[in-house]
């Protein structure tokens, strides 16, 4: 019995580093050989609606997709932004590209470059990159009022006014859908309270898993419809996505969420292993204390 | 001081009050202020506001150098990042690319084979295609971030190629092209930094969570119970732990939360021990290894953790929140409250 609480003790005061170790083995290790851990990825209702929602979208239909993200939380959202992009083009939709946080811009660059690509998908005529604004909330009411007040020209300096898919947009009552991809301030709560919720254009989104606490009212209330909550709902969608590609016959090249989940799952548990650990060390020497 | 201080109270006031009410008001003149002056003001005040910001990010990172404080050194690596932004941003835009036209006759192939070597193109049968298509001149598609770079392709096309011309991308839009030194920059610098940035917090959530999540009290107990349900509920391998381990686990979780009110250990054993016991037997009898219910289920539980407990807080803290935003925006524009105005 001693020796078992000298193991126990022991497990409960490792060191930082050892720590820090294992659990860089715990996410490297799924990262490397992915093929190691093949877990079933369940989609969850907030992602299903997601999902149903662009899916029952129709073909030329406008989407106004908003990059709210940056390097930090690229892992989380970045395969959203890319599974989201191959659902629209796979649909025929038209995607417009916004960014409220100035890293927003090359976040939006990438993804829009790297799925248009694969769905030949042309530049103003099946997507346009808008691009960042200083304004925060401000340029939400400003896309909400009239477009052309804050964007004269486009990402790569073109006029709106030459771009052939911006000729019948003015305002946010000219989209049929609003997707927020999220990872603070201003995001997905301010397209709610200043644009979408007023004008009455549905609007779902894609956060941090941090985020999720603070989005969850909108979404019970349908004032959001649905949510992709971080890696997992990443991983979620892009399974949903998938299914759908290949009824559709379309070949695309599979998501990095997915494959992300394994390192995911594995620090998670060996993270709560440590709490476990850490918890019966703490029992043992606070018994021996009170006997001491 | 008047212009100092009574000036611009009157017009946070005015601005305030125009600003709030303008969205009751049934006026077109003031609608249009609200909806679309009222954000262009903002807008111009944030561009500035952006400039200060930098400049005074400058002034504080100088001043810690010149009077050699505490981690100047840092500060050298923030102005030298800052001026390497500055450069890449407003003096080398990079972004060089090339248009050819009028190629030789019978020099097609040769071209084309060229280009695709170029841009690692295994079939330069596609940028024969591309170069017939191209009614004036065509673009190739490769971005070049130095001059002499692109110089050294072009000579090699200039034997085939009677026009042979180097542009740049815009000022501006050179930011957002691949190849550009400003991209390059924010790809291979920030990108990393700030992904760096962020995976530490798994080091430390796990060393923290190691060393400060116990089972101290009953909130305590009940934050952590609630963690561990949440980090195993949300990502898939809370799909497959089975519904014996769940219960031992929900057994584990009903001693720890019942322990701080009984006091006699022996009695908490048994009731956690006789617990699982009952939970493994009327389990077994009843079939749960085929069909679980769903109390039982890492994720169903998680679910419901989000949408009662989770979703109450939440929407406690929204409201708390939002009458706190009401009531300095109401001191502010009535003029009680004076810290926007500065020292």
């Amino acid at each position: 019995m001693e020796t078992i609480k000298k193991i126990f003790i022991l497990l409960g005061s490792l060191d930082r580093r050892i720590i820090f170790f294992i659990v860089g083995l715990s996410v490297l290790i799924p990262l490397l050989k992915p093929e190691w851990v093949n877990l079933p990825i369940r989609p969850t209702p907030e992602s299903q609606i997601v999902f149903d929602e662009i899916n029952n979208l129709n073909e030329g239909d406008k989407v106004l997709l908003s990059f709210e993200y940056g390097p930090s939380t690229k892992p989380e959202i970045h395969p959203m932004a890319i599974a989201i992009l191959k659902h629209l083009y796979a649909k025929n939709i038209q995607v417009y590209g916004f960014a409220l946080w100035p890293d927003g811009n090359f976040m939006s660059t990438e993804a829009f470059s790297e799925v248009s690509v694969e769905f030949d998908k042309k530049y103003g005529i099946d997507y346009v990159n808008l691009g960042f604004k200083p304004g925060q909330e401000a340029v939400i009411t400003g896309i909400a009022s009239d477009i052309r007040t804050l964007y004269t020209v486009d990402l790569k300096g073109t006029p709106i006014n030459d771009i052939p898919m911006m000729k019948d947009v003015v305002n946010i009552e000219d989209f049929d859908f609003v997707f927020s991809l999220s990872a603070g301030f201003p995001g997905s709560k301010e397209w709610v309270q200043y644009a979408c919720d007023p004008k009455n254009i549905p609007l779902s989104t894609g956060c941090t898993s941090i985020q999720v606490t603070d989005i969850m009212p909108y979404v019970e209330n349908n004032q959001i419809r649905g949510i992709l909550a971080g890696m997992p709902g990443a991983a979620e969608y892009e399974s949903l996505v998938e299914t759908e590609l290949q009824k559709m016959k379309i070949t695309a090249t599979p998501g990095k969420a997915t494959g992300m989940m394994a390192a995911q799952s594995i620090a998670h548990v060996v993270i709560v292993l440590f709490i476990i650990f850490g918890n019966i060390t703490y029992f043992i020497t606070r018994k021996k204390k009170r006997k001491g | 001081m008047f212009f100092k201080r009574q000036i611009p109270l009157l017009i946070v006031i005015g601005v305030g009050l125009l600003t709030l009410f303008g969205r009751f008001i049934n006026n077109e003149a003031v609608r249009g202020f609200v909806s679309n002056d009222a954000t262009q003001w903002f807008d111009i005040i944030a561009s500035f506001a952006i400039f200060l910001g930098a400049l005074n990010m400058l002034k504080l990172q100088l001043i810690k150098i010149i009077k050699k404080q505490k981690n100047w050194q840092y500060s050298i690596l923030a102005v030298g990042g800052f001026a390497f932004a500055i450069f890449a941003g407003f003096f080398y835009r990079g972004a060089n690319y090339i248009t050819i036209s009028d190629i030789q006759e019978g020099e097609l192939t040769s071209v084309s084979g060229i280009i695709a070597e170029e841009l690692n193109e295994s079939n330069p049968f596609n940028i024969e295609t591309k170069l017939l298509d191209s009614k004036d001149a065509y673009e190739i598609d490769k971005i070049f971030m130095t001059e002499g770079n692109a110089k050294i392709f072009m000579e090699k096309l200039t034997p085939y190629v009677d026009t042979i011309t180097l542009n740049s991308k815009p000022w501006g839009a050179h930011v957002q092209t691949k190849g550009s030194l400003f991209y390059w920059m924010f790809i291979n610098t920030i990108t990393p930094l700030g992904a760096t940035m962020f995976a530490l917090l798994a080091f430390f959530v796990a060393s923290a969570s190691y060393r400060a999540f116990r089972i101290r009290n009953f909130e305590a107990t009940l934050l952590l119970v609630a963690g561990i349900i949440l980090m195993l509920g949300r990502v898939p391998i809370g799909n497959l732990i089975p519904w014996w381990v769940v219960s031992i686990m929900v057994m584990f979780g009903i001693g720890a939360i019942a322990a701080p009110f009984i006091k006699k250990r022996k009695v908490l054993l048994g009731i956690v021990g006789g617990g699982i016991i009952i939970f493994i037997i009327a389990g077994t009898l009843m079939g749960w290894n085929q069909t679980p219910p769903a109390f039982l289920s890492i994720p169903i539980i998680q679910d419901w953790i989000f949408a009662f407990p989770a979703m109450a807080g939440s929407r406690a803290l929204m409201i708390g929140i939002a009458l706190g935003i009401v009531a300095t925006s109401f001191r502010i524009i009535i003029g009680l409250d004076k810290s926007v105005l500065g020292g």
